[in-house]
This record gives C-alpha cells, sequence and structure tokens, in this order.
C-alpha cells in the first residue's frame, strides 16, 4: 500500500530560545518536509530511553527544503527535553499524521487565531495561503508580551491579557472587534482548549471555523484509540488523531469549561 | 545458521513468535504504512464485542514511569463490522489473524465465536476476560475460575481454531486460572493483561484518566508478568503467550525462557510501530551466536539449578 506516512531518523540541526519558555528546533526530516500539510503533525520519540516512554504529539510550523521546524512551550519532560538537545542530536519522527487545515483558494479571506504553542501552526498555514493566492491575517494571544514570538516575514496582530502588547484582551476578544470592520471566509484556530472553546462559540455560527484541539495521545496513529474527541451529534467520539486535529468547529463538543 | 523462529499454538503455526497485542494495533491496518505485517508471527484485533462501542469519555491514556495507563472502554466497531470492512483487507495484507473478543455475558462470548467459526480466514480466537475498564464485563468472569472455565468451554464449543484465553494478572494466584481455561479445552492462555493503575494530578487532585483507574501497560510491568509467564509455565501444559512490557528482543527472549512460546507486543509499537523488524532480527542473531537452530529450544529452558522458586 503506498503510504504517505514516514518514520524517519531525523538530526537536530539547531534549537533556540525564542520567547520565554518557548523553543524552535530545527531537523532535517527531508521525507517528512516535503509531505507535511498546514495542520498535521508529528510524533517525536527519543530513541534509547525509556524516558519519555512515549512519543509526543508536535504540530509542524514550517518546512525549509528538507527542514522540519517545530515550536514549542518547554513544560513537561518531553518538550523540556528536546529544548536541550545539541546539533546532530537525532530523534525519530513518525509523520505526517492526522488530517489539517482545509485548502484556501486564490482570494479567500481567512484569519488565523492561536494561543500557547498552538502558534507553531502560523508559519506553515500562512506560507500554503500565500501559496494559493488567499489572503491570511494572523492573530495571535497570550497573558503577557514576553510569551509572544516574533515569527519573521509574518505580520502578526497580537493581544495580551495585560495589555503589555498590542490588543489588551483576549485574541478572540480581538478577532470579535475586528469583525465590525470586515469578515473573514474562514477562521483557522489552534491553542489552548479553553481559548479554542470560546473560539467556537463566538464564531461558528457565523463563519467556516476549524480548530485544531489539543488532547493526549499516546501513538498518534489510531492504533490505541486513546485520543477521542466528542462528536456534538452524540453518536459518540472522533479521533483527534486521525479525524483531527483539525475539525470543523461545529462537529465537535469540547470539554466543558476545559482545564 | 539457519535459523527456525517457527513456534506452535494449537493446529496453528506462526512463523515466529512476535503477536501483536490486542488494543495496540487497531484492527492492523495502520501498522501496514510501517512495516510488512505478514512478517508477524500473528496480528491480534482490537477487542470485538456483538455491537459497535464508542468507549470512554476522555482522558483515555496518561504516561507514568516507565509505563502507560489508559482506560480506553474497548471502543470497537462491532464484529459484523470488522467481518465486513476490516477482515478482506488484513487477509490482503498476508497477515495471520487472530480476532480477540469480548462480552459482558456468557452467551454473547458465544454468539462471537460462532460468527467469527465461519471465517476461515480468522486462524485463531483470543478471549478476553481481563479487560479491567469495563465495569460490567471483564473483571469478573476474568477473575473466577468457574466463570473462565465456562465461557472456555462455550467458545471451544463454537471455535475450531486455536483458542486463546487471556488471562487477568489481578488475581492472586493465575496459575488457578490457566488450568481452568486448560481444563476447558484452550489451545493456550495469554499471559497477561494490563494491571490496575492509577495517577493523579496533585495540581488539580484529580484522577489522570476519567475512569480514575486503568490498566498499566509497558516495561514498567515486565517483571511482574515475568514472574507471572514462570508460574502458569509450572502449571500447565499448552503453550503461553506472553504479553507485558516487551520493548526489545531480550524482552522477547527472556519471555520464551520464562516459558512463554509466542510473545505479545504492545505498547512498544506506539513509539515504534516498525519495531518487529528489529526485534526479529535481534532474535535471530542471538539464536545464531547461541548455536540455537531452532527458537523453540528456548522455551521454558530456565536454569534454576535445583527448583528454589518460593511457593507464593
Amino acid at each position: 500500500m503506498p503510504t504517505n506516512q514516514f518514520l524517519e531518523s531525523a538530526s537536530v540541526i539547531e534549537t533556540r530560545e525564542v520567547a520565554a519558555q518557548t523553543f524552535l528546533t530545527e531537523f532535517s526530516s527531508p521525507k517528512i518536509a516535503a509531505a507535511v500539510k498546514p495542520g498535521q503533525f508529528v510524533m517525536l520519540s527519543f530513541p534509547n530511553t525509556l524516558d519519555p516512554l512515549l512519543p509526543r504529539a508536535f504540530s509542524v510550523c514550517e518546512t525549509k527544503g528538507d527542514r522540519v521546524i517545530l515550536f514549542y512551550v518547554a513544560v513537561g519532560k518531553g518538550t523540556t527535553r528536546l529544548s536541550k538537545m545539541q546539533h546532530a542530536e537525532k530523534v525519530v519522527l513518525n509523520g505526517p499524521l492526522g488530517t489539517g487545515f482545509p485548502e484556501l483558494s486564490r482570494g479567500e479571506k481567512v484569519w488565523i487565531a492561536v494561543g500557547g504553542s498552538g502558534a507553531a501552526v502560523l508559519p506553515i498555514i500562512i506560507s500554503a495561503a500565500n501559496n494559493s493566492g488567499a489572503s491570511p491575517t494572523a492573530f495571535y494571544g497570550a497573558r503577557t508580551k514576553n510569551q509572544l514570538m516574533q515569527f519573521n516575514h509574518i505580520r502578526i496582530e497580537f493581544a495580551t491579557d495585560d495589555g503589555s502588547a498590542g490588543f489588551h484582551g483576549t485574541v478572540v476578544e480581538l478577532l470579535k472587534d475586528k469583525m465590525h470592520d470586515s469578515r473573514p471566509d474562514k477562521i483557522f484556530a489552534c491553542g489552548p482548549t479553553p481559548m479554542l472553546a470560546s473560539v467556537q462559540r463566538e464564531f461558528q455560527d457565523k463563519i467556516r471555523t476549524y480548530i485544531s484541539v489539543e488532547t493526549p495521545m499516546a501513538c498518534g496513529m489510531g492504533l490505541c484509540q486513546g485520543c477521542p474527541v466528542k462528536r456534538k451529534d452524540g453518536t459518540g467520539y472522533y479521533l483527534a488523531c486521525k479525524d483531527g486535529p483539525v475539525f470543523d468547529a461545529r462537529v465537535i463538543e469540547l470539554a466543558a469549561g476545559a482545564v | 545458521m539457519k535459523t527456525n523462529l517457527r513456534v506452535r499454538i494449537g493446529n496453528l503455526e506462526l512463523k515466529n513468535p512476535l503477536m501483536t497485542a490486542s488494543g495496540t494495533s487497531g484492527y492492523g491496518d495502520e501498522l501496514g504504512d510501517y512495516f510488512d505485517v505478514s512478517t508477524l508471527g500473528a496480528i491480534v484485533s482490537k477487542s470485538l464485542t456483538l455491537k459497535p462501542k464508542i468507549g470512554n469519555e476522555p482522558p483515555r491514556v496518561t504516561e507514568v514511569a516507565c509505563g502507560m495507563l489508559n482506560s480506553i472502554g474497548l471502543a470497537n466497531i462491532g464484529v459484523e463490522r470488522f467481518i465486513s470492512e476490516k477482515l478482506s483487507k488484513l487477509k490482503g495484507s498476508g497477515a495471520t489473524i487472530i480476532a480477540n473478543i469480548a462480552a459482558k455475558r456468557a452467551e454473547d462470548y458465544l454468539s462471537l465465536a460462532e460468527m467469527l467459526s465461519d471465517r476461515a480466514d480468522i486462524q485463531g480466537l483470543e478471549i478476553n476476560l481481563s479487560c479491567p475498564n469495563v465495569k460490567e464485563g471483564g473483571i469478573e468472569f476474568g477473575s473466577d475460575p468457574k466463570m473462565l472455565g465456562t465461557i472456555t468451554r462455550l467458545a471451544r464449543n463454537a471455535f475450531p481454531r486455536t483458542l486463546l484465553v487471556k488471562l487477568t494478572p489481578n488475581v492472586t494466584r493465575i496459575s488457578e486460572l490457566a488450568k481452568a481455561a486448560e481444563g476447558e479445552g484452550a489451545d493456550g492462555v495469554t499471559v497477561a493483561n494490563t494491571y490496575v493503575g492509577m495517577a493523579i494530578d496533585i495540581y488539580k487532585r484529580a484522577p489522570k484518566i476519567h475512569t480514575i483507574t486503568g490498566g498499566l501497560s509497558g516495561p514498567a510491568i515486565k517483571p511482574l508478568t515475568m514472574a507471572k509467564v514462570y508460574e502458569v509455565r509450572k502449571s500447565v501444559n499448552i503453550p503461553i503467550v506472553a504479553s507485558g512490557g516487551v520493548f526489545t528482543w531480550q524482552d522477547v527472549i527472556e519471555y520464551l525462557i520464562a516459558g512463554a512460546s509466542a510473545v505479545e507486543i504492545g505498547t512498544v509499537l506506539f513509539a515504534k510501530p516498525n519495531v518487529p523488524e528489529e526485534l526479529l532480527i535481534g532474535i535471530e542473531n542471538y539464536l545464531s551466536s547461541s548455536n540455537l537452530e531452532n527458537i523453540s529450544e528456548l522455551i521454558a529452558s530456565l536454569r534454576t539449578g535445583i527448583d528454589r522458586a518460593p511457593t507464593h
């Protein structure tokens, strides 16, 4: 069976701290770099160790030639370890996995709202949108200024809870504010579950809205069935790893008061 | 030297001792993206139930030290859709197929065994009596030798090919259950399912998985299951399929020496979906360097000198 998924031994090119606790790691991973689409993810595992035991999921941030770039906030065991990896050290990447954001067409206006490690998807979406002649606008929210990352060549409208940079308020409030003047054809969102729930609540009935969910995942391939996302029609669950991580906001129910 | 990796369970000859553990390889179709599944001894399906099951609420999985806790709740498409949608594709991949079944009533086990017995491409049946996740089923059947014996007999009468009974390790004496399975005609026992475990988020003071407790798998449980395999080996004569924490080829060899004829791999597939390739190479190299022609020479070859195992 022809496959578009690869297990690739990937060497670290470099890791940079780009904001508070926030890193970019660049890998040489030619097969995955050539195949990945916006919103798809990779499972990253550390060879020759049982700690961490399971691979970690990362949305791909950007590709450059044969390089795959990951963006993440170092909060747990896996991300902390990754943030300390040196040039030429190796990981195993499994991907690209999952269903990403829909393709955009020429002239289509898309607003991209991100927060936290969800900011990872901005560069890859913007670059695909530009290639297809769509018109993307990026919105990026954080609690405070030093958590924000300025990606090269991307114009971003920032929002901070404490008003230390850009709009004073959440990224969703910023989007609502902008809606007074114009409306996009689509909204793409990626970030913490409370933010996604708020995006879903505010926009799903007005604008085609797609959200990339964050959920614990063990395998990323549909083997374990460990990453269910509740279907709004009450018939059970989707799997974040295969049916998602990107869903039409109207078809899923995010955990109420998700923490 | 040409090594022979073939092992036998009932009438089923496996080309090598590697099997997948139920619930860790879907219906076999996803793994085909990573390696040739026909190189496995057998693929064991997810637990199939009479009706489809949506499974438990999230979170269903969490990592713990050298292991993982899961509580999937037997999410599966049901036996009918497995037969109509998955079986021919799996068969086409050249895999040897063992169907795993689960139910909450004895008569449902019988119905499942009957439905699957008609399909000659299903070469084996593995009965799940030990999934610790589902409130109504599993644990009661699996921890009581009488109930286990009843289900085994029903399945044995309905299913003519290789029959495995998967045992729960969450009992005082697993060998009593193995004897009950052997007594009612099982061709082998799978030792064992996951261990009941629990993990708490201390900041939320909440369980890390929705069902509070779940099944512990991974390298953390390997020594525990090793002891169970050894205990069962001394109690029954039917083949044992070891299942618990295999990550390396050395783990496979260790289980064979302890008394297993075959080994199921599970959690490791999540991190390394193509791991069977390196396990098979490691096993072959070990046999060659040990001057062993047949892998079966390893089975239950533990050298204890004298029988100094403590009585538990």
